[in-house]
């Protein structure tokens, strides 16, 4: 059932259907911008209602405090696409912050060092909870919800309970820097929003990402190891909570045990706002990251429209509800779009249909019992 | 919901198919189109009271998207369908209200439900929202009476035999004063003897004014139980005529549409040997299992289902690990336990359940077919898009793999060419060995043929081929080998020149 090709269909279709008509692409490209439309009518709101919205000062600082969850969402997206899940992300960056302050403050240890065994603690606890799911086969949610506990209480345990300070300069410093204007922890998540669009959409690691959340027996059995691809995933995940813990013990100037409590559960949700299947095999970064910005964008207008205190989680949860709601709807307005395609198509067809071709001889198939 | 009678409303006083009835459904002039393909083109289709309407067509024809039509899931995008005069809208519970039932291929029973519960499913005897179950157990053994006595209303689905649950489905329908009953494949899980319980039933129903439609690939079946028979195919309505003025040949001409020939297996020589087995034992699954397959031989495992050839196969690939024994290929011995390992020892392994075990539905036809090749698409880790578009356009030209584009999801396309891209896959590969479980099992007349043709193909450009097959004509047109197995072991082995479908179940059937 080959469609004809798309010529001289044109003529016949009004600038709105052509938009809608289009090539599949373009309509991808729509679904995608769904989440970008709310993004940009949430801020003309927000503008209209606060004169201070579309201030540089505002605007950077809206990124700038967007880019920790971005970063640790960016590691929760590998996990989430093989079909995996990671509570364990906010505590991973708990114990990477009093780590990469306790280690030189308590033992002397370098600063380099300390920083790279706090990464490492970060990959060494995503490559626990990979094993864990693959050879132990014990279900995501328990696993890295047992980790979620072990990893915040070893952080509790180590600081003793307390914000650990002060902190090595350097980290106050990168905070502090900017590079053609732009704090450069924006730009750093930007890159690595970047290359993880890159691995995925372009490797052969992204591929096997893709195949092994979507059908893991059909990876398994064209050749791709899929244990390999889920423990290379929960890892990613733990380095980039680790990174996040890096990035917060800058922000905090304090090694803090206390730092990113329930993160893993606003990071879950930008991931899932931003088109990744909970079930796996679905999704792109372009669209965490959208997701990360419309719930800044949520806390920056509880600040500026000087909302309650209290009402901040009511709030946040009906935003998370409401872009749910608006994702499903854009979704099936892209199907039905993608259904009017193939009607004007059809009847292009029909109105060429030519002779049906003519039967020959034939044998009767037989079924053994 | 309180009382329902369990017999249909205007079965009792019509009997029997010599009254021309107005047809219970009429579906006119159906179109149906999803992303990259039209589903159906201008499609007429009736129900009449106490007929059976078999539709028949080869995969990807149109079948089940008609009957999801019927059965409220779908709309359409023209045309409409009517039941008993009134329009249907396309909301399954709306076509349940409206009489008619679907028993669909994969069952619909709710296994953590009594028989019971199920039978009631939705429309529970209930009293202030509180069911009764005292009514809820009347009501169905009311209906179970009629199909399947023997049946316990409170034992969970999920203990029932697929032949079972289908009856329990049939007394569902019953007990929803059902005036058609749809029925998509009802006998592909069925053995014979259930099959022949199934059709008394059905022509129980039919003297009861039910309309039936009948889906089914076998046409053996379709002339043992058929009224009237119904052809679609490409999407298009062929022709629909009573049984009795038709035989099986003018069908198959009306399905395929084009002549279907048998593959001949001229005269190959084998070559060296590629893939040799010693003793191979999983315990429980297979035992002591050796042989080889040359270069360019065709190497059958026929035997009944059961009887351990899909394990031998999981064994060979690395999907399942073994106890004792030995695979070698090419001399070399083959990592045990890793299919990534059996693939790169230059083994190819086309499973027996395409939505399973092969295809990953989210992705596009293109990633799919290129999904055992990455290391070759991507040699330095990053993908190149020209070698991949490569790849799946040689695939699309030697497999005539029918698409809009090799960008859409790969769910998009019918069986047959899903099996195409699953063959695609591997031949991209080259493999040295190809082992097939089933390769043609529920794919269409047409691509049955092209399968074997291509599987024969191979076999002559050098490729040692496992096949795994329960279809005898099959194993007795491709194979060079056959091997019988039996209770996980081989028990015969028969050459090109002595097989016969009599010896191969002699070995298959008996100690």
């Amino acid at each position: 059932m080959n469609s004809p090709t798309q010529a001289g269909s044109a003529s016949k279709l009004g600038l709105l259907d052509k938009l809608r008509v289009g090539n599949r692409a373009v309509l991808e490209a729509v679904q995608g911008l769904g989440l970008f439309a709310v993004i940009v009518i949430v801020s003309v709101l927000l503008g209209l209602a606060s004169p201070v919205f579309f201030s540089r000062i505002n605007i950077e600082n809206l990124f700038y405090s967007a880019t920790i969850i971005a970063v640790v969402a960016i590691g929760e997206a590998f996990v989430i696409l093989v079909g995996g899940i990671d509570l364990s992300v906010g505590a991973v960056l708990a114990l990477s912050s009093v780590l990469c302050v306790g280690l030189p403050l308590f033992a002397g240890v370098p600063i380099w060092l300390s920083t790279l065994v706090a990464l490492g603690t970060g990959a060494g606890i995503g490559l626990i909870n990979g094993l864990s799911v693959t050879v132990l086969k014990i279900p995501a949610l328990i696993a890295t919800l047992a980790m979620m506990s072990i990893a915040r209480g070893v952080a509790f345990i180590y600081s003793g309970g307390r914000n650990i300070a002060p902190v090595p300069s350097i980290y106050v410093d990168i905070q502090a820097t900017r590079l053609f204007g732009i704090p450069v922890v924006i730009l750093f998540t930007i890159a690595l929003g970047i290359l993880a669009h890159f691995v995925l959409s372009s490797t052969r690691f992204g591929r096997s990402i893709y195949a092994t959340g979507g059908n893991a027996l059909a990876a398994r059995l064209s050749g791709i190891r899929t244990n390999q691809i889920v423990l290379a995933a929960y890892v990613i995940s733990g380095i980039a909570a680790a990174i996040g813990g890096l990035m917060i013990t800058a922000r905090l100037e304090a090694g803090a045990a206390t730092a990113g409590f329930g993160t893993e559960l606003t990071v879950i949700s930008a991931v899932v706002i931003g088109g990744v299947s909970l079930l796996g095999g679905e999704g792109k970064i372009g669209g965490v990251l959208l997701g990360v910005l419309l719930l800044g964008l949520v806390q920056n207008a509880i600040n500026l429209l000087n909302v309650p205190p209290n009402y901040d989680y009511v709030v946040s949860g009906l935003v998370i509800a409401a872009a749910a709601g608006l994702d499903v709807f854009r979704r099936s307005f892209a199907e039905a779009g993608l259904r009017r395609r193939s009607i004007l198509r059809k009847d292009e067809a029909k109105s060429q249909r030519g002779s049906a071709p003519s039967a020959t001889t034939a044998t009767p198939p037989k079924r053994i019992t | 919901m309180s009382e329902k009678s369990p017999v249909p409303s205007n079965g009792d006083e019509r009997s029997g198919n010599t009254l021309i009835a107005e047809p219970v459904l009429v579906a006119r002039g159906i179109c149906k189109s999803f992303p990259g393909v039209v589903a159906l083109d201008d499609v007429d289709f009736e129900i009449r009271p106490g007929e059976v309407n078999a539709l028949v067509g080869e995969n990807g024809a149109g079948k089940s998207t008609l009957i999801k039509i019927m059965a409220g899931f779908y709309t359409p995008d023209l045309g409409e369908v009517r039941v008993n005069g009134k329009h249907l809208s396309a909301d399954p519970a709306a076509a349940h209200k409206a009489g008619v039932a679907t028993i669909h291929q994969d069952h619909h029973l709710v296994p953590s439900m009594t028989v019971a519960e199920n039978i009631m499913l939705g429309h529970w005897p209930s009293r202030y929202g509180i069911i009764s179950k005292k009514e809820q157990t009347k009501h169905a053994l009311r209906t179970l009476a009629q199909v399947a006595p023997e049946l316990s209303p409170s034992t969970r689905a999920r203990r029932l035999s697929p032949a079972e649950g289908q009856l329990v489905e049939i007394a569902r329908a019953l007990s929803e004063d059902a005036c058609a009953l749809v029925m998509d494949e009802p006998t592909t899980s069925l053995s014979p003897r259930e099959i022949d319980r199934l059709f008394a039933i059905v022509k129980e129903l039919k003297t009861k004014g039910l309309g039936i439609v009948f889906v089914s690939h076998w046409l053996e079946e379709v002339f043992r139980i058929a009224d009237r028979i119904t052809v679609l195919r490409d999407s298009k309505l062929v022709g629909s005529a009573p049984a009795a003025q038709l035989d099986q040949e003018q069908v198959i001409k009306m399905m395929v549409g084009r002549a279907v020939h048998e593959v001949s297996t001229s005269a190959r020589k084998p070559g060296r040997v590629v893939l040799e087995v010693k003793n191979l034992t999983r315990y429980g699954a297979v035992e002591d299992i050796s042989f080889g397959v040359h270069a360019g031989e065709i190497v059958t495992l026929a035997g009944l289902v059961g009887a351990g050839r899909s394990e031998v196969a999981s064994c060979i690939f690395g999907i399942d690990p073994y106890d004792t024994g030995q695979v070698l290929v090419d001399g070399k011995p083959v990592a045990p336990n890793d299919p990534a390992a059996a693939m790169r020892a230059g083994i190819g392994f086309i499973p027996e359940d395409r939505r399973r075990q092969a295809l990953v539905e989210q992705l596009s036809v293109s990633a799919n077919a290129t999904l055992a090749v990455l290391d070759r698409i991507a040699p330095r880790w990053v993908i190149s898009t020209e070698r991949e578009s490569e790849v799946m356009s040689e695939a699309k030209r030697s497999l005539a793999i029918k698409m809009s584009s090799p960008k859409v999801r790969v769910s998009t396309l019918s069986g047959g060419n899903q099996q195409k891209v699953v063959l695609a896959r591997w031949l991209a590969r080259r493999p040295s060995l190809l082992i097939l479980d089933e390769p043609t099992k529920g794919v269409d007349v047409g691509a049955k043929a092209e399968i074997s043709e291509i599987i024969v193909g191979l076999a002559s450009r050098g490729t040692a081929i496992l096949l795994i097959s329960s279809e005898l004509p099959e194993v007795l047109a491709l194979s060079d080998r056959v091997l019988v197995m039996r209770s996980g072991r081989i028990t015969g082995e028969l050459h090109r020149g002595s097989m016969s479908q009599e010896l191969i179940m002699n070995y298959a059937a008996t100690a």
